[in-house]
Formats: C-alpha cells, sequence, structure tokens
C-alpha cells in the first residue's frame, strides 16, 4: 500500500482538500480527526455504520438463549410448588432481558471492532501521531503516477505537511 | 492567517458563527484548543505526594478489612455480629449501598449521553470508573456473607456433577445474572470510550514500557473516518442497552427484599424507590469524588460551576423522589389497615431504630433541600460536604431497610435486636480503602475526563470561515461563567 499523507491544522482546509480530492478521483481517501465531527462525515459521505444490524441479530439470540437456560433448567430439575407453572415466563423474563443486554452489548462492541479494522497491528503507514492531538490527517492510497496530483491538492489546501509513505 | 471576518466579541455571536458547536464557548470558555486538553488532561497522569498518601492510606484500610475478613473465616459467622432473628446485617447493608453507587455512573454516561445533557461530558469518564469500582466491591459483599465463601460458584448456572441447580425463581440468582451483566457491561462501556483516549496518550508517551502498555491497550486505534463511524454507532447502542440495565439493575436488587413477606419489605413500591435511592447515592458519591479531583488536578475550567449547577439539581430531583417514596411507604402502612405493617413503620420512626431512621431522614431529605438555593448549589465546598451527608444517609437508608424488618417481624417472640461488632465495621472501612485504592490507580494510569469529548466541544481550528473567532479566543474574552457568576 503506497499513498501521500496531509497533516492539516484546520478543519476547513482538510474539508476542501478532500473535496477536491474525491471530484478529481485521485485515489480512496481516509481521514484522521482528534475527535469525530460532522464536516467530514459529511464529506466522506460513507453509509451508515452496520453495527446496528449486529446489535439486533444478537439482541434477539441473547434474549431467546436467555430465556431457554431457566425453562431447561426448570425442566431438567423440576421444583415442584404446588399450583405454580415449573418454567414461569415472568420470573424468567428477568434473566431473559440480562442475557439479551449482555450478548447484544458484546457483540455491539465485537461488531465495532470488526468492522473498523480493530485491533490493528501496526499505526505506522499511513498515519501521524498528531492525528490523535490537533491536526487532521487526509491519507490518500494512490498509483505512483497520481502520486503528484494528490500532493499538489493537499498543499493547495493548506496542508502543514505533505509526505509520500507506504 | 486570513481576518477577513470580524472579531466577535460575545458569546452569542460565537454561537451563530459557528454551527454545529452550539454551546462551546459557554462550556468550556477556558479551553481554547485541542493541544490545551491533551496537555491539561495528560497532565493529570503525573503522581504527586499526597496521591501516594491517599493511596496508602486505601491499601491500609483494605489491609483492615482483610484482616477482619480472615478472623471470620476462622471464627464462623457469628464474630459478625448475627443473631436470630437478625440474620442480614452489615455485609448486605453495605452490599446495597455499593451497588447503589454503581448506579450514578451509568446514568451519567449512558442516559445523559441519549438525552444529549452538556454537563455530562466533565464528569462521565469518573462516574463511569466509579461505576465499576463500586460493583466490583459490592460484589465482594454477597461473598462475605457466606460461611463459607469459597463455594460462592454455587449460583452460577451450570450443569455439575451433583445435580445441584439453582433455582431459576429465586430473587438471588436474578441478583447474580443483573450484576454480573451490569459489571460486564459497565466495564466494556468504560474501555470502550478510553480507547481514543489511550490513542493519545500512546501518541504522547515518551516512556518506552508506558508507550508500549497504551499501544497494547488502544488495539492499534488512528482516529480514522472508519473508526469514528462505527464506534459512534456502537458508543449509542452501548449506551442504549445500559440505560434500561440502570433500572433493571436495582430493581433486582430490590426484589431481593420485595419478594419476601417481612413487614417493610413486600412492597411494589420497591423497585421504583430503589433505583431512585440508587441514583441519589451515586451522585453523591460522585461530588464526594469529583471535587477534590476537580481541586487538586486544577480542573475547574473543565468541571465547571455549571457542570456543578447541573449535577446538583438532579441530585435535589432524586432526594425529591427518595422523599416522596419514604412518606409513600407510610402512607401505605397507614391505609392497609394491617397491624403488622403500621406497627413496623411505628417502630421504624419512634421505637428501635428511630436513631437510624431520623440519621436517614436528615441526611437524605433535609440537608439536599438546601440544593434550592442556587448559590449553595454553585458552592463546591457545601457541596462536597452535602455528598457525604448524603452518602451516609443512604447507608442509613440501606440498614434502615434490612434491619428493623427482620428485627420486628409478625409475632413479639420473633422481636430481637442487632449490633454489629468491630469484624463488621472493619470489613465496612476494608470496603472503602478497595474501592478508593482501585480508583486511586486508575486516575494515574488513564485519563479522568474523555479528551476526545471534550474536543468534540471546543471550536475546532479554522482557516478561513472563522478566522475571527480564533484570534478573539486568543484575546482572552471574559465569560459570564470566568467570574463564577450564574447564566
Amino acid at each position: 500500500m503506497q499513498g501521500v499523507l496531509g497533516a492539516f491544522h484546520e478543519l476547513d482546509a482538510a474539508v476542501h482538500a478532500i473535496e477536491e480530492l474525491k471530484k478529481e478521483r485521485v485515489g480512496d481517501i481516509t481521514v484522521f480527526t482528534p475527535t469525530p465531527r460532522h464536516e467530514l462525515e459529511h464529506v466522506m459521505a460513507h453509509p451508515p455504520s452496520k453495527v446496528r444490524v449486529y446489535t439486533l441479530v444478537f439482541g434477539l439470540l441473547g434474549v431467546t438463549f436467555g430465556y431457554w437456560i431457566p425453562v431447561w433448567i426448570s425442566d431438567y430439575w423440576p421444583i415442584v410448588v404446588g399450583g405454580k407453572a415449573i418454567a414461569s415466563w415472568v420470573p424468567f423474563t428477568i434473566l431473559g432481558f440480562e442475557v439479551m443486554v449482555l450478548i447484544g452489548g458484546l457483540m455491539t462492541v465485537y461488531a465495532m471492532f470488526g468492522l473498523a479494522h480493530v485491533p490493528r497491528l501496526t499505526t505506522t503507514v499511513g498515519y501521524d501521531p498528531r492525528f490523535s492531538g490537533g491536526h487532521f490527517g487526509v491519507w490518500v492510497v494512490t498509483d505512483a503516477d497520481r502520486m503528484d496530483d494528490a500532493m499538489s491538492i493537499l498543499r493547495k489546501h493548506g496542508a502543514e505537511e505533505v509526505r509520500r509513505d507506504r | 492567517m486570513a481576518s477577513s471576518a470580524t472579531p466577535s466579541k460575545s458569546v452569542a455571536s460565537y454561537n451563530t458563527d459557528l454551527p454545529n458547536i452550539p454551546s462551546a464557548a459557554v462550556r468550556f470558555p477556558a479551553v481554547r484548543s485541542y493541544e490545551q486538553v491533551d496537555r491539561e488532561i495528560g497532565g493529570t497522569l503525573r503522581p504527586t505526594l499526597g496521591w501516594f498518601a491517599a493511596l496508602g492510606t486505601a491499601v491500609l484500610c483494605m489491609l483492615i478489612g482483610a484482616t477482619a475478613w480472615t478472623y471470620q473465616i476462622h471464627e464462623g459467622l457469628g464474630a459478625a455480629g448475627y443473631q436470630p432473628p437478625v440474620m442480614w446485617g452489615v455485609y448486605i447493608v453495605t452490599f446495597v449501598f455499593w451497588v447503589g453507587i454503581g448506579h450514578a455512573g451509568t446514568l451519567i454516561s449512558a442516559i445523559l449521553y441519549l438525552f444529549r445533557a452538556g454537563f455530562r461530558t466533565s464528569i462521565y469518564r469518573v462516574s463511569e470508573a466509579m461505576t465499576v469500582f463500586a460493583v466490583m466491591t459490592a460484589g465482594l459483599f454477597p461473598i462475605l456473607h457466606l460461611g463459607r465463601p469459597w463455594k460462592f460458584f454455587y449460583l452460577i448456572p451450570y450443569p455439575n456433577w451433583r445435580l445441584i441447580w439453582p433455582n431459576p425463581k429465586s430473587p438471588l440468582v436474578w441478583d447474580v445474572f443483573a450484576i454480573l451483566t451490569y459489571l460486564t457491561i459497565s466495564s466494556t462501556f468504560l474501555y470502550v470510550g478510553l480507547i481514543p483516549d489511550i490513542a493519545i496518550l500512546r501518541d504522547r508517551e515518551k516512556n518506552p514500557i508506558r508507550k508500549a502498555i497504551f499501544a497494547q491497550l488502544a488495539l492499534g486505534w488512528r482516529n480514522s473516518d472508519r473508526e469514528w463511524r462505527h464506534f459512534t454507532r456502537a458508543y449509542l447502542f452501548l449506551a442504549a442497552f445500559a440505560t434500561p440495565l440502570v433500572l433493571s439493575v436495582h430493581s433486582v436488587v430490590s426484589f431481593d427484599f420485595a419478594m419476601a413477606l417481612a413487614p417493610g419489605w413486600h412492597a411494589t413500591i420497591f423497585p421504583p424507590y430503589f433505583v431512585a435511592g440508587a441514583i441519589f447515592s451515586g451522585i453523591g458519591m460522585v461530588f464526594t469524588i469529583a471535587i477534590p479531583l476537580r481541586k487538586a488536578f486544577k480542573l475547574e475550567h473543565y468541571i465547571t460551576l455549571n457542570d456543578l449547577d447541573a449535577a446538583a439539581k438532579l441530585c435535589l430531583f432524586t432526594s425529591s423522589v427518595v422523599g416522596l417514596a419514604y412518606l409513600t411507604e407510610f402512607q401505605v402502612a397507614w391505609m392497609s389497615g394491617n397491624p403488622f405493617e403500621q406497627n413496623y413503620f411505628w417502630n421504624r420512626v419512634f421505637g428501635q431504630w428511630a436513631w437510624a431512621a431520623w440519621i436517614m431522614l436528615l441526611c437524605n431529605c433535609v440537608l439536599p433541600l438546601s440544593l434550592w438555593s442556587q448559590k449553595l448549589r454553585r458552592n463546591p465546598l457545601w457541596l462536597f460536604i452535602l455528598s457525604l451527608f448524603i452518602n451516609l444517609g443512604m447507608w442509613f437508608e440501606r440498614f434502615v431497610i434490612v434491619v428493623p424488618s427482620l428485627s420486628h417481624e409478625f409475632e413479639p417472640w420473633q422481636w430481637g435486636t442487632y449490633r454489629p461488632t468491630f469484624v463488621d465495621y472493619s470489613i465496612l472501612l476494608g470496603s472503602f480503602g478497595w474501592f478508593f485504592m482501585w480508583f486511586l490507580l486508575f486516575i494515574k494510569q488513564l485519563p479522568v475526563m474523555a479528551m476526545s469529548e471534550v474536543k468534540e466541544i471546543i471550536p475546532p481550528r479554522m482557516r478561513l470561515a472563522h478566522a475571527g473567532l480564533e484570534h478573539d479566543l486568543t484575546e482572552g474574552t471574559v465569560y459570564p461563567d470566568d467570574t463564577g457568576a450564574p447564566h
């Protein structure tokens, strides 16, 4: 993977650079930002995250499993109390709810890790420690023959530093 | 820097200048750049002499508790002052107390996140850490309460060779599920929120060993748009899961009592009453922790008087709910026509346990009324003192719930008393030592405030459109909050 990295101190400069890079179709763009910014979200125009699908599916699986545990336990080792159902749905709702939250919550986080490609073994290519501080970064993965175009666009919009990386 | 825009002179004009960050200048007027946030909040990680002294005291208290527990294991549960009919005492009281403390963390981090309450930003990390350590502390007490603590795993439902199963209709089993889920989700919530901040520490750290540890903990986080896009969604859904979880956990704890037929316990008001009490006590503990931290770490411009004021209003509200619940309990007993219930409540306030009930009422209902005064709500010293009373009052609330019901059941021959021993007191002290030990270790290893979320509120540096803002901020405009005046 090779590309060009630009470091910006100003948000609007980074946004304008991304707009032009997209317009010129220079390459795949990744933007680094110390904190989520709507301006960058809008200019990147990604589709909504699919985390919600995992949350829903595993939440439903969790509630099913959460009801199944006590029903199975009660059926396997019945405690017979006069007039009371062996598998009592109302009190088992507590276990169903708790297991739904447990499995749904944990799988939401695992889904986030998977979709965001975290954990990542290296941060050295196309990253600069300034991007967790006060700078915005634009990383453009592009062919060798378009690198100069990318660099000139980044410089034109006021990048503090522009460098090739691989 | 281009400076065609006219420098703004008022907060209002900033707000119109800066779409997307409507209250930045009002929330943190003295915080002007992302770098300042990293420098000031990252700077709190340097250990100081005072921190070592506090940690030493906490460890000493914990060791006192551990010694008392060792003695109790050797001597048996009788060393803890249990005597029929009161077989639930300080341990169960303290268990409910610490679970309650753990509630404000998730309230502040999850519920206030969903409601977009601005004052949450500066105090939620402290509250989340408090939640995790409080639930860890609470989890020890059912084990302490067992005569044979090494058999604690009997409550966990797994098929074993004895074919002994926990009864899933028992509130004690619900407790295990609820509290383990709460601990897991709270810890996950805390860790997920910490990842971007750990990445900041990784990138700033000079010491190679600490840098390597932070690099592992940050999981290679790079602040990319892909990471933030999924992170913000996942955080929202975790908050959405955690919100009903907060309400469920203390409701389940209340079922430990409400499912029993003892006078004073068997009431449908218990779940909302417990949840309100838990949030109230948790906010009390947030004040106890956050106000000294604010002073010690010089974070007054992050945890502003406005934030304390807003949290104090929440405290006043929950105090009122708790007060209403106390009165409702009496009303229900009065109108029930049930002589056992009436006798029990009479005994609570005018009989054997009157001293505990009046401490509870004074600390939880009377003293918080001072928060109707805006001047007192904006006085950190008073809020800190009040928080100590709230902690005391909420511990006594649980004492008043647990002990009088058991000591004053249906028949006079069942009536008895309860006198905690030095083992109870030592373990109670030890629980505070355990809690504060973890908390003090936390605040010197990881940031006490969410740096990336604070940055979300700070206006970003702009090249063209808001050049006037940059100019004006560096000139040091005086905002209402700088003067400490309410607005």
